[in-house]
């Protein structure tokens, strides 16, 4: 292949000889191309009439004054109208699937003369982890994902990424990580593959280790749930919606602040380097076509969800059942690990239970509320007979707050649990990704691994000060 | 833990002095940890290739090297520079004679081969990465001994086998070709001539990091506009430049022809202000690699018209219009826009 | 060439319904492969779920796609595969945010290629149309965003476009599935062979630039005589691409460029 060197010799000459100025030559050349065609056939009818609105929207929602306020209202009406629109649906699917399904599969399965495990396994492991997660996740996130999704085909989200760029910068990241953090409020694993609109390496992994604070969706539904049974009870009841949401927000913004300490912590240490370029298309803003996008977007969710839903929550809700009756000596492995978890729980102002909860469902956040209720009931013996491993009859909000309070759960157990849900590592769909994306078990690993140890620092800072006080 | 002995503030000072314990070990470039680590690092095979490329340089300036002049200049402790440099003696990578050492050719060619993984680091970190310029030299003098011939090889063509460094040193190829650069000190250019700068030389150090923070780079248009025994006076891009002498010394420069148009009034795409417009003449030498490249496809070419859109509040990032579309950039890159206000 | 003439019966049913079947995801046979390209936010995705009847997720912003999609329709009992492409500026460059679209023009060598321009932002968008069509023979404009060009009182001449380019011009508005029946059509005529384009050839290159591009490419064509776009090859080699360099010297670029 000796022609092809002399090739590339000819056109490291030539290289020589037309210098470095090659692209810029050449981009203007295009342009210039470019420019005699525009001439040619695009005409404009009316010079000075220009899109005043845009101009006027973009003024305020980047102002000074209005720019970080409008951005938290927005996030605050967005989940006010996630959490009180998604309370009746989840009612009503919960009385479907759980009070009423699953009884009568119950009863086919005896009918059906299935053994007692088989049963077991399926109905009360397989099913009722399936059905949770559709009661619980399903409506937030059918209400959540349709209003952002609006929101992003208004084109705000840019405006975000131009407003939150000095900070990212102070701290050594890229604005567009702001969009690839919006992107990880809907799922960590699409945050993380957003990240390639980052062109610089640098910036791209600090923005890949700290998707993870965007609370995904298998989180809000937590964040929402145990902020409406414990916080919102503190107050007096006419005040406890709003109390709840502001826990959630403050849970949301933590997380961002979180983004940013680490981002420049990162920045300072492991990924050092000066901030490199950053260039943003401001683009028109676009009226959303309203009802199509309600549709699509729930349409989309819904399918994702239930989809994660049978893939994860099922083969998970089977292990928990295994792991509840097969008994190592005359405890089940559950207990077992629940005792050996419990005093370093109680020093993060959990308990067993979480912990044990949160390594069994490292596939997916969504089933860490379910588990941990199965478990809890397990733990307490309070089921209403049905045995180890089983559910319990979720019927209200208020039936979950007592299993928990029956588990010895306080207030600082919420308020920790809340903070674990924001801080630990990403699920396992989210921690492949990273890994097909950074192709580096070394970045994987930090990713996967610095959130917890985040976690338990914190957790464990606010019990011992909540025990101080 | 046994609940029984348990206090919330044992449990708080035993994690404070975790913490501390683990930040004295790990800070960064003083942590305990990584200054054992570093005394390991500073091995035979670094000191040998150091003193390669030391032989190197000073044999391409003609002048000749001995013992003392090797000790003087590198920092390694002498004890373990006599030891290299005999065992460098011993596998012919130089001949004593006498005092002077000189490189036999295989020591030449490996004193190359460090100089091209040198330079091609520095490329890397310029084109790549956004490490400061100031700090180039000190990481590519770490990784160049951590190169193979391969790797060597890989990273060159991933840079696309560029023949300059970013100070405008040749990049030695892998037979050990290298362009040769022929041009004029600062130092010593006429009144009212042209250049084009095309090497700054990188040592030493202090005036190195002066030139650079008076940002002057290569490929910047320059004429030159005062010259006497005190200082050299000279226009690039809109500013005024005064240096001394020994400084200007350190910047090579081709002597452009008279004909080349140099625009006065330039200024920088930074300094525009709202309402105002202005048309775009190029941009800075100082923007490089992919970032040069996406702006100009972002269509930042010369004789674009171009005005604020969007101002910001906290600054930047800044919206301006540019061919029907409003595109947001820092200050640090605007700043390397040349405009010319209309 | 001339732009595709407006279809007389955009609105009657035969149209959309005798010739076209979306066919979603399903793209294991095909007989034609058509590629979107474009930059960003010009409304690509758009266009691939108004063909295929997918729901790709699109988005008022920069970037919203970022790995490539497929899908497949039927038109005239033809089987043709789409795929959907982020966003680029550039074909020059080479950064890693572009690649997977570089990448997929370049060497997945597509059968037609749809060019998603916006058309109040012509100028700028025709810097990557202009690359394109140094590479192709086979391109269809499609000169999207029509509605809002029209609210800001743009008028596009296509015929004159189309001329000046070199290819068929067919004005869209995505979102509103308008302009998507003659799109088909035309797509369906190039893959075909019934219009033949003779693209655009950038002109304004500087002389010095402009021979050494003769130069290299009468080079390599001489050393591979069929491949078929020469020039492009010699503008990534001075531009110093270590990519087509390696390929070169491995002799994959020639299977992959034929
Ligand atoms: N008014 C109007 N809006 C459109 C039209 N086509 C697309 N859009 C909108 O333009 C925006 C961008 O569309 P996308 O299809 O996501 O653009 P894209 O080219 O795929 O963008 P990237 O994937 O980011 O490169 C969306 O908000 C679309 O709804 C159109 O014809 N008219
Ligand atoms: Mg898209």
């Amino acid at each position: 292949m000796n022609n092809v060197d002399n090739l590339i010799n000819l056109s490291k000459d030539l290289r020589w000889q037309i210098g470095d100025d090659f692209h810029d030559n050449l981009a203007e050349g295009i342009y210039a191309d470019a420019a005699e065609i525009v001439k040619d056939s695009v005409h404009k009818k009316d010079e000075n009439k220009k899109l005043r609105l845009d101009a006027t929207i973009d003024r305020i929602v980047t102002s000074r004054v209005w720019g970080f306020p409008i951005m938290f209202l927005i996030l605050a009406v967005v989940l006010w109208l996630t959490i009180v629109g998604a309370n009746y649906p989840s009612s009503m699917l919960a009385t479907l699937l759980l009070d009423t399904v699953h009884p009568f599969l119950r009863s086919m399965a005896v009918a059906a003369s299935f053994p007692a495990w088989l049963s077991g396994f399926l109905i009360d492991g397989v099913y009722l982890a399936v059905a949770w997660v559709i009661a619980v996740m399903l409506p937030p996130m059918a209400i959540f994902f349709p209003l952002f999704t609006l929101l992003e085909d208004f084109g705000y989200l840019p405006r975000v990424a131009f407003n939150l760029d000095y900070l990212f910068k102070k701290s050594g990241a890229h604005g567009k990580q702001a969009l690839t953090m919006s992107m990880g409020f809907g799922c960590n694993a699409a945050g993380v593959v957003a990240t390639r609109i980052i062109d610089s390496p640098r910036e791209r992994l600090i923005a890949i280790i700290t998707n993870n604070f965007s609370l995904c969706n298998g989180r809000w539904p937590t964040q929402i749930l145990i902020a409406t049974i414990f916080v919102g009870a503190v107050v007096p009841k006419a005040f406890s919606g709003i109390a709840s949401l502001g826990a959630v927000i403050g849970i949301a913004v933590l997380g961002m602040a979180f983004m940013f300490f680490v981002s420049w912590g990162l920045s300072k240490t492991v990924l050092k380097g000066e901030v490199s370029t950053f260039n943003l298309e401001l683009p028109p803003y676009r009226p959303p076509r309203f009802w199509k996008t309600i549709y699509t977007s729930l349409i989309d969710r819904t399918l994702i969800v239930l989809w994660r839903a049978i893939v994860f929550a099922a083969p998970a809700g089977a292990v928990i059942w295994l792991i509840s009756n097969i008994h190592i000596g005359d405890l089940s492995i559950a207990a077992w690990s629940i005792d050996f978890l419990d005093p370093f729980g109680f020093l993060l102002g959990l308990n067993g239970v979480i912990l044990l909860a949160y390594v069994v469902a490292i596939p997916a956040n969504e089933i860490v509320i379910p588990t941990i209720l199965m478990l809890t009931v397990m733990v307490t013996g309070i089921s209403g007979g049905e045995g180890a491993g089983v559910m319990f009859e979720l019927d209200s909000v208020t039936a979950t707050g007592d299993i928990l309070k029956a588990g010895g759960w306080t207030l600082l157990t919420a308020i920790n649990l809340m903070l674990f849900s924001l801080l630990h590592n990403p699920c396992s769909t989210t921690i492949y990704t990273i890994y097909k994306e950074t192709k580096s078990v070394k970045w994987t690993t930090i990713a996967s691994i610095l959130p917890v140890i985040l976690g338990f620092i914190v957790t464990f800072l606010v019990a011992q000060i909540w025990r101080l006080f | 833990m046994n609940e029984l002995n348990y206090s919330p503030l044992t449990a708080l000072l035993t994690f404070l002095g975790i913490v501390l314990l683990l930040f004295l070990l790990f800070r960064p470039g003083k942590g305990w940890f990584w200054l054992i680590q570093k005394n390991k690092e500073s091995s035979r095979k670094v000191i040998i290739e150091d003193i390669l490329k030391l032989l190197y340089h000073s044999e391409n300036e003609e002048k000749s090297l001995n013992l003392v002049d090797i000790t003087r200049t590198l920092k390694d402790p002498d004890d373990l520079i006599i030891d290299s440099i005999n065992e460098m003696a011993e596998h012919e990578l130089i001949n004593l004679e006498g005092e002077h050492v000189k490189l036999t050719q295989a020591g030449s060619e490996y004193g190359l081969r460090i100089v091209r993984a040198h330079r091609l680091w520095e490329k890397f970190l310029a084109e790549k990465t956004g490490f400061a310029e100031a700090d180039w030299h000190k990481i590519a003098e770490q990784k160049e001994h951590e190169l193979s011939d391969a790797d060597t090889d890989k990273l060159s063509a991933r840079l696309g086998n560029p023949q300059f460094d970013p100070h405008g040193d040749p990049i030695p190829t892998n037979t050990g070709k290298m362009a040769n650069v022929t041009g004029t000190l600062l130092s010593e250019m006429e009144v009212n001539s042209f250049g084009r700068i095309i090497h700054i030389k990188d040592k030493p150090d202090i005036v190195y990091r002066q030139i650079l923070a008076e940002n002057i780079h290569i490929g910047s248009h320059i004429r030159i506009v005062e010259k006497n025994a005190n200082r050299v006076v000279f226009h690039s891009e809109g500013e005024a430049f005064v240096l001394a002498p020994i400084v200007a010394g350190n910047i090579t420069v081709t002597e452009l022809k008279k004909d080349v148009k140099v625009e006065e009034n330039i200024a920088r795409l930074s300094m525009l202000t709202e309402g105002e417009t202005a048309e775009i003449i190029g941009i800075s030498k100082e923007m490089r690699g992919e970032s040069r490249r996406r702006l100009l496809d972002l269509g930042f070419v010369k004789g674009a018209k171009v005005s604020i859109e969007l101002p910001n509040p906290l600054g930047e990032p800044k919206a301006f219009l540019i061919k029907g579309t409003s595109i947001a950039l820092r200050n640090n890159q605007a700043s390397k826009i040349l405009i010319l206000k209309d | 060439m001339e732009a595709t003439p407006k279809s007389a019966c955009e609105a009657c049913p035969q149209f959309n319904a005798a010739g076209l079947k979306k066919l979603g995801v399903n793209t294991t046979e095909f007989d034609f492969v058509v590629a979107l390209a474009g930059n960003p936010n010009t409304g690509k995705s758009t266009v691939f779920n108004a063909i295929t009847g997918l729901r790709q997720h699109t988005g008022n912003w920069p970037g919203k796609t970022v790995t490539r999609a497929e899908g497949a329709f039927e038109y005239n009992e033809q089987k043709y595969k789409m795929v959907d492409l982020p966003g680029t500026y550039s074909l020059l460059s080479t950064s890693e945010d572009e690649e997977v679209a570089r990448n997929f023009l370049l060497f997945g060598q597509p059968s037609v290629t749809i060019i998603v321009v916006d058309a109040s932002r012509l100028e700028r968008n025709l810097n990557l149309v202009l690359q394109v069509l140094e590479i192709t023979d086979r391109a269809v404009l499609c000169l999207n965003l029509m509605d809002e060009a029209k609210r800001n009182n743009l008028e596009i001449d296509t015929r004159t476009l189309a001329r000046d380019l070199g290819i068929p011009v067919v004005p869209t508005s995505a979102r509103f599935n308008k302009g998507i029946p003659e799109l088909i059509q035309t797509i369906s005529d190039l893959a075909n062979g019934r219009i033949v384009c003779k693209p655009h050839r950038i002109k304004n290159i500087p002389k010095n630039i402009e021979s050494a591009v003769q130069k290299l490419s009468t080079e390599i064509e001489k050393e591979f005589p069929n491949i078929p776009n020469s020039r492009w090859l010699a503008f990534r080699l001075l531009e110093g691409d270590s990519h087509v360099i390696e390929m070169l010297r491995k002799g994959e670029l020639i299977e992959e460029l034929q």
